[in-house]
């Protein structure tokens, strides 16, 4: 059955017609009223997150174990007092085999008092019983496939998309996957905020151009920072490349870590 | 054309309504930055970079300070970072009245003290043979360190 079209029906759709009319800049007016509230600026202007590549070296060589990158770290960021880092230093102390047991090396003592925040005064093991002994500055892996943003229920930790792994505060919901899901343990709970807390690559440092606080500190240049997009005319990681071999940590695994190892033994994990 | 049976055409009204509420519930509760950069908010990034700096940077000390900058840098101490001992200094760089620390020679042992797990090319003191109780600045320049006034046979 048709309807007829009558002068009924057509003033209707007239006024249907109106009113979509109206509705429609109201609907938009909302949406923006929305926007402003959820989002909030103040951040550096000109950082344009797709114009890099952000890569780290770390020369295990060249670290002495003083602690100062830990302790600027916590306090650049404002990490929370206790066992709580964004990076840290480990000390890797291989002991001498056993006589006549016929291995290459004895045990392996692996510890980090206090992140290395205060430096490694205390030597647990006597000087003669140490067959090699080093520092190992850890930080954030800066995985190509990130196994902390695989696990994220919420979707609230992410890879930007200058290589820097971040997480959305107020998207985070404290599950604490990720936390189990980083392979190098660059994750913490915060116990102020209850959220997932990492290395930013000190983000708001690097987007207003300056270097992250720990390479910033590090008297011994053991951190290399550099920008695969845009690398300095004489780019200090390009000619650490080139005259060293650098690795990953724990390369089995796959996440493809864009923090670059040199000088490391087998040990290290 | 069939008429359509009514609790069908109650089904397909119902259907309608829940996924129409649903488009509308995303229009309005999607964040505007959402998907800018991919499948999250493109507004955390700039509120993750809007953070406050702590620490200034070797290239703000030299601004003021391109004396003692020049000098430290033809000496052994010229990759240190100047807030490395004397402290933050994104305040000082702000407001010069806010003071940072001239001398802070704790440090020097926190690089400088003998340790095994040190890389043997840098240079190490045992504390306990090496002067003990003499501040380190009595024979040492912290900004010039390999100038060492009449230092007699250092153990």
């Amino acid at each position: 059955m048709k309807r007829p079209f009558t002068r009924r029906s057509l003033l209707g759709r007239l006024a249907a017609a109106t009113a979509c009319l109206v509705v429609a800049p109201a609907v938009r007016a909302a949406k923006a009223a929305v926007k402003t509230v959820l989002v909030s600026t103040g951040a550096p202007k000109g950082y344009d997150p797709t114009q890099h590549k952000w890569l780290m070296v770390v020369d295990v060589n060249r670290c002495i174990g003083c602690g100062l990158c830990a302790e600027a770290c916590k306090l650049e960021n404002h990490v929370p007092e206790g066992p709580f880092y964004r990076t840290w230093i480990e000390r890797y102390i291989i002991k001498k085999p056993e006589p006549g047991s016929g291995e290459t090396h004895g045990e392996v003592l692996v510890d980090s008092p206090a992140g290395g925040m205060n430096g490694f005064h205390d030597v647990p093991v006597p000087a003669d019983d140490i067959l090699q002994s080093f520092f190992v500055p850890k930080l954030c892996n800066l995985c190509e496939h990130s196994p902390c943003v695989q696990v994220c229920p919420v979707g609230a930790t992410f890879d930007a998309p200058d290589g820097a792994v971040l997480i959305d505060p107020k998207y985070c919901i404290g599950c604490g996957f990720c936390i189990q899901a980083c392979p190098y343990g660059c994750r913490f709970m915060n116990p102020v905020t209850h959220t997932a807390e990492k290395c930013t690559l000190c983000y708001h440092r690097i987007s207003r151009g300056l270097k992250p606080a720990c390479v910033e500190i590090c008297p011994t240049q053991a951190r290399i920072f550099g920008d695969l997009k845009n690398p300095e005319p004489d780019d200090p990681i390009e000619a650490f490349v080139r005259n060293n071999k650098v690795q990953v940590l724990k390369p089995h695994l796959g996440t493809e870590p864009r923090v670059l190892y040199a000088g490391i033994d087998r040990e290290v994990r | 054309m069939p008429k359509m049976p009514p609790q069908v055409v109650r089904l397909v009204l119902l259907t309608i309504g829940i996924v129409g509420s649903y488009l509308i519930a995303r229009y309005f509760l999607t964040p505007a930055s959402f998907n800018e950069y991919g499948h999250y908010r493109g507004a955390a990034l700039m509120e993750i970079a809007s953070h406050p700096v702590v620490f200034a940077g070797k290239k703000s000390c030299e601004d003021c300070h391109f004396d003692e900058f020049e000098r430290l840098g033809r000496f052994e101490h010229k990759t240190l970072s100047c807030e490395g001992c004397h402290g933050a200094g994104q305040a000082h760089t702000e407001n010069p009245d806010i003071r940072l620390a001239i001398l802070n020679f704790s440090h020097c042992a926190r690089c400088h003290e003998a340790n095994p797990s040190r890389p043997s090319w840098h240079k190490q003191i045992d504390l306990r043979d090496h002067y003990a109780g003499e501040a380190c600045t009595e024979c040492h320049v912290a900004h010039a360190p390999s100038q060492v006034p009449e230092s007699p046979e250092a153990p």
